[in-house]
């Protein structure tokens, strides 16, 4: 039985780590690539932290969604847009919102499975007796779940 | 321990060839992928670390001042290089991943050389390419403006 859902993890670990690659994909193309985020790669800010500058692209997109004036944090006092305004073109869109909080949660359980489950995997074989891997597996699953829940709410929240 | 091979047959391979063949030419090979396998571990939990921290900042997403300020502060110089190092490791582990499912799944041989070095090389072309902006954002910053 033990052995069972042994083999069944260690099959679910190859298969989340193949779709990761998909996931990881979208991820990067959506965060570094699109041209409305380019700056996300593109500029080093210093310490004053000033925001980073956006391509014109994302300024008219986000105006096109969002009237200034109207959301607080979505533009800069000299009428730029901010990181948030940007991000919240997906996560705040009236009809895609619902398909990229999807994909983050999607994405989110199987990071933390595929991370985790490789966390046991290595720790099992560094520790030695049953009671340290007893407590070992328990610890890391319950840092998981923590961190399903704030990563599930913060995403499904998010300019809702 | 029997149980542990079993769930991890690319170990059990290793061990094998040791015992069949001693020549310097297959001890390489050995190296190559107990270097293989010690990279993806690593680059496995430098991931899994990254993630929970990546996580964990994101509840800034629920405020527009926490999350603005947040990205600014990732715009530091020293975000750059950890950005270009999260790269290294999620294409490292990412193409190595996927040999590792290519030999479980379609029976390839864990000595696949041709698999391993051209999978290498998709590595170091998405390590160039991806980690060009952030080096080109550095290099920007301190010797070109
Ligand atoms: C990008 C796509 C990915 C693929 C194709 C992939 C593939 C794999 C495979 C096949 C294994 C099993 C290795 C073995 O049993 O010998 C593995 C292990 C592991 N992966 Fe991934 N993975 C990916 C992404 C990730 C991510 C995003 C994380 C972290 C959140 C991660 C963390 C780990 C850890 C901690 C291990 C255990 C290492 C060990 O047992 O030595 N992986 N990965
Ligand atoms: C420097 C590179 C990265 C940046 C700038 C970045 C940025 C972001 C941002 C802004 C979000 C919020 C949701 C959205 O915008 O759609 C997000 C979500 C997420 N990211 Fe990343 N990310 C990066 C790398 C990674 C990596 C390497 C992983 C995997 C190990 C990852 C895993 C996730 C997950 C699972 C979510 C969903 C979180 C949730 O639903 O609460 N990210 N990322």
């Amino acid at each position: 039985m033990a052995n069972k859902s042994k083999a069944i993890n260690w099959f679910l670990h190859r298969i989340t780590g193949t779709f990761l690659v998909f996931l990881l994909i979208t991820h990067f193309w959506v965060q570094h690539y699109d041209s409305q985020v380019a700056s996300i790669s593109k500029t080093v800010v210093t310490q004053e932290q000033t925001t980073p500058e956006y391509p014109n692209e994302a300024q008219e997109a986000v105006e096109a969604r969002f009237a200034p004036g109207e959301v607080d944090g979505y533009y800069n006092e000299d009428g730029s847009v901010t990181p948030y305004g940007v991000v919240m073109l997906r996560l705040a869109d009236p009809v895609y919102a619902v398909l990229w909080k999807g994909f983050n949660i999607l994405f989110l359980i199987v990071a933390l499975h595929h991370g985790f489950y490789g966390l046991n995997n290595v720790l099992t074989d560094y520790i030695r007796n049953d009671m340290g891997k007893m407590v070992a597996k328990t610890l890391s699953w319950s840092l998981a779940l923590v961190l399903l829940v704030i990563g599930l709410y913060s995403v499904i929240t998010a300019g809702w | 321990m029997a149980v542990e091979t079993a769930e991890r047959p690319e170990a059990h391979e290793v061990t094998q060839e040791v015992q069949t063949d001693t020549s310097r030419f297959q001890r390489y090979r050995v190296r190559t992928g107990m270097f293989a396998w010690m990279a993806h571990r690593l680059s496995g939990l430098a991931l899994v670390g990254y993630l929970v921290v990546h996580i964990w900042g994101l509840r800034a997403l629920t405020s527009p001042e926490a999350f603005n300020a947040l990205i600014a502060k990732y715009h530091a110089p020293i975000y750059k290089v950890g950005e270009f190092l999260l790269l290294v490791a999620v294409a490292y582990h990412a193409m190595n991943g996927l040999r590792i499912v290519l030999i479980d799944f379609l029976g390839w041989s864990p000595n696949q050389k041709k698999l391993f070095w051209t999978l290498g090389a998709v590595t170091a072309v998405i390590i160039a390419v991806g980690g060009y902006p952030s080096i080109y954002a550095l290099v920007d910053h301190y010797f070109l403006s």
